[in-house]
C-alpha cells in the first residue's frame, strides 16, 4: 500500500492537476478570511471551503492515471487497492491543506468572539482543525461516489460532484454544516464547540463511500473487448 | 489457477461478453488465446489478470500477476526508470531491487539510453518497451500479454519471446493474445479460441482434437506429440559418461543420443526445441549438476518436423 500511495502521490504532484483546486481554495480563502476578524468565524469559513476543494481533488486523483497504466498497477496490486490509494492520496493532500489553512487562519485572526470576548486560541484552533477534517472527509465521500468507477461519464460526474458538495455543505443534519455552525455560533456566544460527533459521522460516511467506490473499481468496462 | 463458470457482461441486462468459462491453468504453462476482433479476448485477459471481476463464477488461485497492455500511454509524468522503479515497488520489490530490475530490463530491450527520458517524449515503440519491462521486472507468477509485441522492433520482439519462455521455464504461467499467428508458434502448451462468448480449445498442434477444458491444460511435460512448424534450434550437448539428461528441460525438447553409446565415452545428445525455448534450454543444461558441455547450436528449417517427443 505504501508503494501505491507513493506512486499516486507522485502522479498527483507531477501532473500539476492539483493546481486548479488549490487556486479555488486560495481564491475563496482570500475572499472569506480577513486579517483581524473573529477567529471562529474565519475557521468555520476555512473548513467549509475545504469540502468542494477536497471533492475536486478526489476527482483529480481518480482520473489522473491513463487507463492502460491503471491496468498495469491493478494487475499487480488489485484494482480496489489501486483505487483506495488514489482516494487516500486526495484525502491526505486535503488534510495537509486543512492543517496549513487552520494554522494560517489562527495566525491572522483576532482570538476573540464577535462581541470581543477573549477566546482560548489553542482550543479554537483545535476545534477549527477538527471541523476542517470533517469537511475534508465529507468532500472525499462526495468525490468518491460522484466519480469513476461509480459515475464514469464526465458529463454526469462533474455536475454531480459540484451539486453533491454543496448539498452536503448546506443540507440540514449534515455533519459539515453542524461542525461549521458550531464554530460560527460559538463565535457569537464566545464558546468553543469541539465537533467530535460531526467528525465521527463524517468518518463513517467517508469510509462507506470509499468502500463502495473501491468495491466497484473491478467492475468497469475496459479499453477493448 | 482455476476459472469456474466465469461469465462477464457489462451492465444489468447487457449481452454476455463471456459465458460459462471453465479453465484450469497450471503453473509452467504457456497459453495462447485467439479470437476475432471484439470476441471478448481482451475481456478474458482482463479477468485473468484480475483487473476486471467476473459477473458470475469464480477465479481462484491467482499468483502474483503482471499485465502488459497493447498500447502504453505517454501521458504519465515520469521518466522511464522512475516509472518502472515505482511500479517495481507496487509489484512488491524493495527499492533497490526495483531500481536494478528496471535498469536491467530497459537494457535488455535496448532502451537503456532512454532511462532518464520522460515517458511523454518516448516514441511509441520505446514506450511499449517500458510497458513490457513493467510486466517482466518482478518475475510474476502470472504474466498476461495483450498484444504486447505490437509496436516493438524486431530485436525487442525476440527478447520478449525469450523472456516469455524463460518465465514459463521458471514455473510461471503466461497467457497471451497476438494478432500474428506465427508468434511463439509451436511453443504454447494450449491454444484457446474465444467464439461467441465461449472458450473453445483449439487443436494447437494441428492434429490433436479439442481437449475437455475441465480436465485442465496439459502441462509442459504432458503435451501431445504433434508439433507445428516454427523456427527450431538443435543443441548438441555432452555430459559425463553414463549421465542422463536432466528431468523437465524447458521447451520439452526432442532429444536422442548422438552416435553409439559406449560405456566409458561421454554421453552426447542432440536436443531440438522451438527457437524461443533455446536460451532457457541452454541455461538449464549449463546449470545442471553435473553440468553439460554445449558442443554446437544450430537452427533447423522451420518446416522440418522432428519425430518422437522427449520422454
Amino acid at each position: 500500500m505504501t508503494a501505491l500511495l507513493r506512486y499516486q502521490a507522485a502522479l498527483l504532484a507531477r501532473s500539476h492537476r492539483w493546481l486548479p483546486p488549490l487556486l479555488l481554495y486560495l481564491a475563496l480563502m482570500a475572499i472569506g478570511v480577513q486579517t483581524g476578524e473573529p477567529i471562529l468565524d474565519s475557521l468555520g469559513f476555512a473548513a467549509a471551503v475545504l469540502l468542494p476543494v477536497t471533492a475536486w481533488l478526489v476527482r483529480v486523483c481518480v482520473t489522473n492515471e491513463p487507463g492502460a497504466a491503471r491496468d498495469c498497477a491493478a494487475a499487480a496490486a488489485g484494482p480496489a487497492r489501486v483505487h483506495l490509494a488514489a482516494l487516500l492520496t486526495a484525502l491526505l493532500a486535503a488534510t495537509g491543506l486543512a492543517v496549513v489553512g487552520t494554522a494560517f487562519v489562527t495566525a491572522v485572526s483576532d482570538p476573540r468572539g464577535t462581541r470581543h470576548e477573549d477566546l482560548p486560541v489553542w482550543s479554537a484552533a483545535g476545534a477549527g482543525l477538527l471541523a476542517a477534517v470533517t469537511c475534508v472527509l465529507l468532500g472525499a465521500a462526495v468525490g468518491a461516489v460522484c466519480n469513476r468507477p461509480v459515475l464514469r461519464s464526465t458529463a454526469w460526474a462533474v455536475p454531480t460532484t459540484v451539486l453533491g458538495a454543496f448539498v452536503v455543505l448546506f443540507v440540514g443534519g449534515s455533519p459539515a454544516r453542524a461542525a461549521v455552525n458550531g464554530l460560527v455560533n460559538g463565535s457569537r456566544t464566545a464558546t468553543v464547540t469541539v465537533p467530535l460527533v460531526p467528525l465521527a459521522v463524517a468518518a463513517v460516511l467517508a469510509a462507506a463511500a470509499m468502500s463502495v467506490a473501491c468495491a466497484l473499481s473491478a467492475r468497469q468496462p475496459g479499453g477493448g473487448t | 489457477m482455476r476459472l469456474t463458470g466465469v461469465g462477464r457482461r457489462y451492465g444489468i441486462g447487457g449481452s454476455w461478453v463471456l459465458r460459462g468459462v471453465d479453465l484450469d491453468v497450471r503453473p509452467g504453462s504457456l497459453v495462447r488465446i485467439e479470437g476475432a476482433n471484439g470476441s471478448g479476448k481482451s475481456t478474458l485477459l482482463r479477468l485473468l489478470a484480475g483487473i476486471d471481476a467476473p459477473t458470475t463464477g469464480r477465479i481462484t488461485g491467482r499468483p502474483r500477476t503482471a499485465f502488459v497492455p497493447e498500447r502504453f500511454p505517454a501521458a504519465l509524468p515520469f521518466t522511464a526508470i522512475g516509472y518502472l522503479t515505482m511500479l517495481g515497488r507496487v509489484h512488491g520489490l524493495s527499492r533497490s531491487a526495483a531500481a536494478s530490475a528496471a535498469a536491467l530490463w530497459l537494457e535488455r530491450f535496448g532502451a537503456a539510453e532512454h532511462a532518464r527520458t520522460r515517458l511523454s517524449e518516448l516514441s511509441k515503440g520505446s514506450s511499449q518497451k517500458v510497458a513490457v519491462a513493467q510486466g517482466l521486472l518482478a518475475d510474476p507468477g502470472l504474466l498476461v500479454l495483450d498484444e504486447a509485441w505490437t509496436g516493438l522492433d524486431q530485436a525487442s520482439r525476440a527478447v520478449l519471446d525469450r523472456a516469455v519462455t524463460d518465465r514459463v521455464a521458471a514455473g510461471a504461467t503466461v497467457v497471451y493474445v497476438d494478432h500474428d499467428p506465427g508468434r511463439l508458434a509451436g511453443v504454447p502448451d494450449a491454444v484457446f479460441r474465444v467464439d461467441a462468448g465461449r472458450l473453445v480449445a483449439v487443436a494447437s498442434a494441428g492434429t490433436a482434437g479439442a481437449a475437455d477444458l475441465r480436465d485442465g491444460l496439459p502441462g509442459p511435460r504432458g503435451r501431445s506429440a504433434a508439433r507445428p512448424a516454427g523456427p527450431r534450434v538443435s543443441i548438441e550437448a555432452e555430459g559425463p559418461s553414463g549421465a542422463h539428461l536432466p528431468e523437465g528441460l524447458p521447451g520439452d525438447p526432442v532429444h536422442g543420443p548422438l552416435g553409439p553409446v559406449a560405456p566409458d565415452a561421454p554421453a552426447v545428445h542432440r536436443l531440438t526445441v522451438a527457437a524461443a525455448h533455446s536460451d532457457a534450454l541452454l541455461r538449464a543444461l549449463l546449470a545442471a549438476r553435473p553440468a553439460w558441455h554445449i558442443r554446437a547450436v544450430t537452427t533447423t528449417e522451420p518446416a522440418h518436423v522432428e519425430g518422437e517427443p522427449g520422454r
